[in-house]
């Protein structure tokens, strides 16, 4: 005879004993409703955590709790209750609109909440809300470029940074679910896919390593091309400079600096030096000698001193930057760099910010004015109501030319004759070929 | 039904009870708990903090991979926030222990003749006992700078031909000097790897001497104390 496989719920408990009582107070009356109580997302129907907010490292956790279940592929029903549920109730709605954020008051209830959603009775208030969690299908939004993540967290633990305590430990997709997303996204009618995570380049799967996925990946036998979005400089073997020569590779990467300074990148627990940043650039360099550079800089670390802050800037010009994010510092609680002494003056930051950004925008223009007589394949991503189309050449400069019957989505060979005047943002103009 | 109801669950992070605290000097000792399953690989770290805090701090495995237990080389820092709460504790005790992360380990594709060494400042010896223990075959010099003598921290562990303890601050070590003027006076090669365990000055001026030495910074690694 056909029978029903029972369902399964599982538990996150964080803070104190109370908390601990509750859950196993809930856990006893799903049993008694038939249900099997594990202690993890995995393979259930429904997940809860039990929150606690007695510290912003306790909201962290919580927090993390919830993301953990949700990138490791839990799709059930998802409740997020406790004492952070009552103190940040819209905040999570708003993160979590799948989700069912239920008060301390209400909590004893959960048992009979999720009988009623089962029965369709229910859904979450704020399922009609968009969310990091609840992406469209790709299908529906047909935008030139697809983010495929393939990563998560971060173990590197730099001292500036809270990810590792938000997004949690470094996890990695499984390579076929991977191959899997781009084949569908490509088979939507995306032309270009970027290579998303915390830090792609520690990407580790089964023995399979970020160069080793990036090869899968560009062995798929279809026309499409890759772009690696931000990537720590550490971790790069010869095999990875070697597949930046594929056809379909575009030359550019976004690689971390944060400092140029040796000292300073000590203090941020960097995992790589300004020395081993610059042979990395000078390899790409050597595949080409156009190759973007783009990068994140970080200004008045504690303890930056002004030679520390010229070093960063002089970067700018010796590896040749195309475009530098600029951060001002600032401080995070449970970071070790929250407990660093010899905090740099919030003036002197934003002095420092805006010497770079002015030393960027010259740099910017720059790097772009060498393509002014070459040629460039573009990807059209919109056509404006003066009839230019404007999209990104392989080396994700951007690009603008008249054009008659030019669709989106699609790639053309542009010839570049010019640029337009803007200080920040300048544009590449250019002349159909083809 | 008992056995099926979720225990506490705190994400990743447990009460282990101390074993063992081994006093090496007034500030400096030893702490020995439960292992609880935990895996690592030598060189890697945990957060350990006192049980009734919500603080904890970075501290670098000293065991070995295969001990049955998790041991950890604090220095009390005088008004920290952990370090002198995790003095008063004392055997039968618990602290917070967070599961091991890092990269600061020895890459196993390396060739087994592959030599290499280690240096250290103070309790950035941490690592390196623990390299030692679990690979007992391995060919390492360990450069060990300290201020007195004194602070060699269970010295007897390594090989004494492989030992060498700069003392800063007195002549009772095997060099009398910081370890980075031992350095400067002992070229140990470009093809060695080395890996580096301390305070940032240290960990800098070493850089420095080693790129002037031609060594590449493929070949050295740097984990840095705070």
């Amino acid at each position: 005879m056909f029978q029903l496989a029972k369902k399964r719920v599982g538990f996150k408990t964080l803070g104190c004993r109370l908390n601990q009582f509750e859950t196993d107070a809930m856990a006893s009356k799903f049993v008694a409703m038939g249900y099997d109580v594990v202690e993890d997302s995995k393979d259930t129907d429904v997940f809860v955590v039990n929150t606690c907010t007695v510290t912003n490292q306790s909201d962290q956790k919580s927090r993390y709790a919830v993301n953990h279940a949700l990138k490791n592929g839990h799709n059930g029903m998802l409740i997020i209750t406790g004492c952070m549920a009552n103190h940040h109730k819209e905040a999570l709605e708003e993160l979590y609109p799948n989700a069912y954020v239920v008060d301390n008051e209400n909590k004893s209830a959960i048992p009979q909440l999720v009988q009623a959603h089962f029965n369709k009775e229910i859904v979450p208030a704020n399922t009609t809300q968009g969310g990091v969690f609840n992406y469209a299908p790709a299908s529906e939004t047909f935008h030139t470029r697809s983010m495929i993540k393939i990563q998560d967290g971060c173990d590197n633990f730099c001292t500036f940074c809270i990810i590792p305590k938000v997004r949690g430990r470094a996890t990695s997709r499984p390579v076929e679910d991977i191959l899997k997303n781009i084949t569908e996204v490509v088979g939507f009618g995306y032309k270009e896919v970027v290579i998303t995570g915390v830090n792609i380049s520690r990407y580790e799967h089964e023995g399979v390593k970020f160069s080793g996925l990036l090869a899968k990946i560009l062995d798929l036998p279809f026309d499409f091309r890759v772009r690696i979005s931000s990537i720590e400089p550490d971790g790069f073997d010869d095999e990875f400079f070697a597949l930046l020569t594929h056809p379909k590779m575009t030359p550019h990467l976004h690689l971390c600096l944060q400092s140029a300074s040796e000292s300073v990148l000590l203090q941020m627990r960097r995992m790589y030096t300004y020395r081993s940043y610059k042979q990395i650039v000078q390899r790409l360099r050597e595949i080409d000698p156009k190759f973007n550079i783009t990068t994140d800089i970080i200004v008045g670390f504690p303890g930056e001193s002004e030679e520390d802050f010229q070093a960063s800037l002089d970067s700018v010009d010796q590896i040749g930057f195309s475009h530098v994010h600029t951060f001002k510092y600032s401080k995070r609680d449970n970071t070790r760099a929250a407990r660093m002494t010899n905090v740099i003056p919030e003036k002197v930051k934003s002095d420092r910010s805006e010497q770079l950004r002015h030393k960027t925008a010259e740099a910017k223009r720059n790097y772009r004015q060498q393509f002014i007589g070459s040629e460039q394949t573009v990807l059209v991503e919109k056509i404006d109501k003066r009839g230019f189309a404007h999209g990104y050449g392989e080396y994700y400069v951007p690009v603008q030319f008249k054009a008659d019957e030019v669709k989106k989505n699609s790639f053309y060979k542009v010839k570049l004759t010019g640029l337009t005047d803007s200080r920040e943002e300048p544009v590449l103009i250019g002349q159909l070929i083809d | 039904m008992s056995h099926k109801v979720p225990v506490a669950n705190k994400i990743k992070t447990d009460l282990h009870e101390i074993l063992e605290v081994r006093n090496l000097t007034d500030s400096t000792f030893v702490m020995r708990f439960e292992r609880k399953g935990l895996e690592f690989e030598a060189g890697q770290h945990i957060c350990v903090g006192p049980p009734n805090g919500i603080h904890t701090r970075e501290y670098s495995i000293y065991s070995a991979e295969n001990d049955d237990y998790i041991e950890i080389l604090v220095k009390e820092v005088e008004n920290g926030l952990v370090s002198p709460s995790l003095k008063k504790l004392q055997k039968g005790g618990f602290v917070v222990v967070e599961e091991p992360v890092g990269y600061f380990t020895i890459n196993n594709k390396l060739p087994k003749n592959q030599k290499y060494v280690f240096i250290a400042s103070g309790t950035g010896v941490s690592p390196f006992h623990s390299f030692v223990l679990s690979k007992p075959e391995i060919d390492y010099t360990l450069l060990h700078g300290v201020k007195y003598g004194s602070e060699g921290y269970e010295s007897e562990t390594y090989d004494k031909k492989r030992y060498v303890k700069c003392t800063s601050r007195e002549g009772t070590g095997n060099y009398y000097g910081r370890v980075t003027d031992y350095l400067k006076e002992n070229k140990f090669g470009k093809d060695v790897q080395y890996f580096l365990c301390g305070n940032c000055n240290m960990i800098h001026d070493v850089y420095d001497i080693l790129e002037e030495q031609g060594v590449s910074t493929d070949n050295i690694h740097a984990e840095v104390y705070f």
